[in-house]
């Protein structure tokens, strides 16, 4: 058994045939968004140095652990965009994420009750956009970030269609 | 477990004999206001509020003003009363309510902004009578009606008198059904009420409860008793918190009565706030049975439900345990599930043990985790100390997930969950095979679907051969 992150994809979550995968852009968006908490960092660093009294090993400290985590999570969006995959079948819709934390969540089109597409600011402006599914259990947890716009309004629209066919009561 | 004698009225009229005149006035429409009251029951239950203010602050700033605090208070108390009446008269006003030509629910409120509001009665989840104590003085009620969505799905009319209360719920219960609207009061006989003896033995044998009390006597003797009063503090917390919670619980299902009646089962308790609640058996989402250590030697459970709307988070921020019966002989808590889901036979269940290899991730339950199905419910098992059974129809699954942690991909188990609606039962299926799961999972949403299919339950009350939706 190796490094749990070199293990190869379990395939208990994903032997359904035709992922789709979502867009790499999505790691551009989720990239900047770092970059910009990263700013506050590089201030605290800089105000660390500039701080009379302050030795000069804690900025280089702080600077170094903030350096490796940031290469850290810099690699690990890039994983956790190559994991979300989501796949439509006859009736139901299939979304799974995760590298330490999998999940699968299959979702009946005829039990949702509603379908959000949403987008931040950075999103919009790199295109990519997240649907998200919801039905009468507040743990369906069912969203598919990082989808190019037309893709995820044709998503909805046809979920929407699909959900209203199959729609039942609770 | 005694069964209560003779059937009485919902709601126990618990007033202080206080009636008071008028009626809940309604215009040309049809549409009524509540009980002019009202805002004379908001106005007085601020007294206390205020009194209790100005007590716990009575040692600091207050107190400099000498025997000043007693017109101080009084001056307080009319004053802030006397707004509050004024603006819950705003409210009053503003306030109707009626029943629409499509056969929904319909609330108007709001002072500075209106809100419109239309409660789809074919999704009715519950209708609620409760007395809070003030509404009790002057033997009024509030109704709660809960219709399935997500979100704020819940209206509350406060306050109406008793009897109107009633025919308002069962107005409400009847036309959800699909009857007529002007149908008698449903008739009810009494099931199971639980002794005032069992529920407090009950409450102070719970796992968690015992324990710290068992706790705080240890602490007790070792600190306090040898070597003075340090170990005060912390056998008060050790000690304070379960006394509060068996407290409050008991406060809340004093005298906790089941009975059938034509809308499902309801329920009745409560010692200084009353509530009913009718449980319609087409709206369970999903039931559990709780069985703490210590119960074992009485065979006693709890039983808790999920019902659409009813305690879940969007009811404030307090999650609610809706609970079917605190504690009841499992035959008995057996035979009052029946009667929301007919033919559940828990022996007949063919249950799916968790591989040995669990035992490295749930080191003590390991034994009873185990997943078993029948034609129409999934059924989970959890829990050593506290056993837990959950099971869910599959016509009420939502969804259904397989999830993963790291400590579990190490031995390649997965769990599989049947996602309910939100309440204090949650089906899962613990630390199964991962593939084994994958394999629940996807025949768990084509048994689902199957059962969809042909679901009769929604309109329960209508003759079957009349699907609707």
């Amino acid at each position: 058994m190796g490094s749990l992150t070199d293990m190869t994809p379990d395939t208990a979550f994903t032997y359904e045939l035709g992922w789709i995968p979502v867009s790499p852009r999505l790691a551009v968006a989720r990239r900047l968004s770092l970059a910009l908490v990263y700013l506050i960092v590089i201030a605290v660093v800089v105000a660390l140095v500039l701080i009379p009294g302050v030795p000069t090993w804690v900025p280089a400290v702080v600077g170094a652990i903030a350096v490796v985590i940031f290469i850290w999570l810099w690699w690990l969006i890039g994983r956790r965009v190559r994991s979300f995959g989501y796949a439509e079948r006859g009736d139901d819709l299939l979304v799974t994420s995760g590298i330490l934390f999998r999940r699968l969540v299959i979702v009946p089109y005829g039990r949702m009750q509603l379908v959000d597409v949403q987008a931040g600011p950075i999103d919009r402006w790199l295109g990519v956009t997240t649907v998200q599914l919801h039905t009468a259990a507040a743990t369906t947890d069912a969203s598919i970030p990082g989808l190019v716009p037309d893709v995820a309004v044709e998503l909805r629209d046809r979920l929407a269609r699909r959900g209203e066919e199959r729609s039942t009561g609770l | 477990m005694s069964n209560a004698q003779q059937p009485s009225p919902i709601g126990d009229d618990l007033g202080l004999g206080l009636t008071l005149p008028g009626e809940s006035p309604s215009d040309a429409l049809g549409r009524r206001h509540v009980h002019p009251i009202t805002p004379i029951v908001h106005g007085v239950s601020v007294v206390p509020v205020i009194v209790l203010l100005v007590v716990a602050s009575g040692g600091g700033v207050l107190a400099s003003f000498g025997w000043g605090i007693v017109p101080i208070t009084v001056l307080a108390v009319v004053v802030v009363g006397l707004a509050v009446t004024g603006w819950s008269y705003l409210a009053w006003r503003n306030l109707w309510y009626w029943f629409d030509d499509d056969g929904d629910f319909r609330v108007d409120s709001g002072v500075l902004t209106r809100k419109q509001r239309r409660l789809q009665l074919s999704r009715l989840q519950a209708v609620d009578v409760a007395q809070p104590l003030f509404a009790r003085l002057f033997s009024m009620a509030e109704v709660s009606i809960e219709v399935a969505g997500s979100g704020d799905s819940r209206v509350k009319l406060r306050y109406l008198k008793l009897a109107q209360a009633r025919s308002l719920r069962n107005e409400v219960l009847a036309r959800a059904a699909g009857l007529a609207g002007d149908v008698e009061e449903a008739p009810e006989s009494a099931l199971v009420t639980v002794p005032t003896r069992d529920l407090a033995v009950s409450l102070v044998m719970r796992t968690a409860t015992a324990g710290l009390l068992l706790l705080t006597v240890a602490i007790f003797v070792f600190t306090v008793l040898s070597e003075g009063w340090g170990g005060l503090p912390l056998v008060l917390i050790t000690g304070g918190v379960p006394i509060l919670v068996v407290a409050s619980e008991f406060m809340r299902y004093f005298r906790f009565t089941v009975s059938q009646s034509p809308d499902g089962l309801r329920l009745r308790f409560g010692l200084a706030r009353t509530e009913t609640r009718t449980v319609p058996p087409g709206r369970v989402q999903a039931i559990e049975f709780v069985e703490p250590l210590l119960w074992r030697r009485w065979n006693w459970v709890r039983v808790r439900i999920n019902i659409a709307g009813v305690g879940g988070e969007s009811n404030g921020n307090k999650k609610e345990e809706t609970l079917l019966i605190p504690v009841a002989p499992l035959p008995v808590a057996i035979s009052l599930v029946h009667r929301l889901m007919p033919g559940l036979d828990l022996d007949a269940l063919d249950w799916h043990p968790a591989p040995e290899r669990s035992r490295r991730r749930a080191f003590i339950q390991w034994r009873r985790l185990a997943v078993a199905w029948d034609d129409s419910v999934l059924a989970t098992r959890s829990g050593r100390f506290t056993r837990r059974l959950a099971v869910i129809p599959h016509v009420r699954t939502q969804s259904v997930r397989v999830t993963q942690g790291p400590w579990e991909r190490m031995l390649d188990l997965a769990t599989m969950h049947a996602d309910s609606t939100p309440g204090p039962v949650s089906v899962k299926a613990l630390h199964l095979d991962a593939h084994y799961a994958r394999e629940v999972a996807d025949e768990q949403v084509a048994r689902a679907r199957q059962a969809r299919g042909s679901d009769t339950t929604t309109h329960w009350a209508k003759p079957q051969d009349h699907p609707d939706i």
